[in-house]
């Protein structure tokens, strides 16, 4: 039955790991399990899911390569100076 | 805290991403974006021989980018108002007023609101990451906005996937923490 059972700790970086999609189904049992009987893990969940959808609702953008090339060439340019 | 030491060649794959987010969401044009951060690291590059060591890395480069951001807009402030003045020469035109249309927000735009909410939720994130530890920010950028494989950071980071995971929990707790300070207090 222990197997089955998990603390608060590991239950939190089950709920982490389950925003990035990385549990399988054992894990998300255990975590499903751990939240029916503790509150504060289930509050912490709900949290975590709603700071996950805060950030997928941000626009992050990022440097194509072709810009990182171009900001790679003008520093190592300066760096041969 | 151990002695930190500059590495150029590593900047553009470190913080080039991370930099170049910081500025959109403040000048809000890609060009200029990537300008401002070239011009960060050939400025953080110039001023090497300054660095204490005091700050880490990040820190002390988003300390160069604030000031090149304030200077940017400085100099639009100050070609706004010559324009501004050679518009007064040219008012009697028929698109008198239409430069104000252009420039003032469409408020009737039920988005406006929440792009510009979403604006400064990205700001007060980015100010949030900003005060991790530089591993934990590294690792979380990683893994949450460049959505790289797990297997990847570890071999970067030299870390196991357990280790991984306890940091992105850390950081995430301490980003969230920090966003209902910084953040929810505002709203």
């Amino acid at each position: 039955m222990s197997r089955f059972f998990i603390n608060c700790d590991q239950a939190s970086i089950l709920s982490t790991r389950g925003q990035y999609g990385d549990l399988n189904p054992k894990e998300a049992f255990r975590h499903k399990l751990h939240k029916g009987h503790c509150i504060s893990c289930r509050s912490f969940h709900k949290n975590n899911e709603r700071f996950q959808r805060a950030l997928k609702g941000l626009k992050w953008v990022s440097l194509t390569i072709a810009q990182k090339k171009s900001i790679r060439k003008c520093l190592s340019e300066a760096m041969m100076k | 805290m151990p002695e930190v030491k500059l590495i150029p060649e590593k900047w553009v794959d470190r913080y080039g991403d991370y930099l170049f987010n910081f500025t959109i969401s403040r000048v809000n044009d890609a060009v200029i974006a990537q300008d401002l951060v070239s011009e960060t690291f050939l400025a953080g590059l110039k001023s090497a021989h300054r660095f204490k060591g005091n700050s880490t890395e990040r820190t002390w480069l988003i300390s160069i980018l604030k000031r090149k951001i304030i200077d940017h807009y400085r100099k639009i402030n100050s070609n706004k108002g010559k324009a501004e003045v050679r518009m007064s020469y040219l008012s009697s035109s028929d698109q008198e007023g239409d430069w104000m249309e252009e420039q003032a927000a469409d408020l009737r735009n039920p988005n406006v609101e929440d792009v510009i909410e979403q604006r400064e939720l990205g700001q007060a994130l980015e100010e949030c990451i900003a005060c991790l530890p530089e591993r934990y920010a590294t690792i979380f950028v990683q893994k949450t906005i460049d959505n790289l494989e797990t297997e990847t950071i570890c071999k970067e980071h030299n870390i196991t996937a357990s280790n991984l995971w306890v940091i992105i929990h850390r950081a995430r707790v301490q980003l969230m923490e920090c966003l209902n300070k910084k953040w929810h207090k505002n709203n």
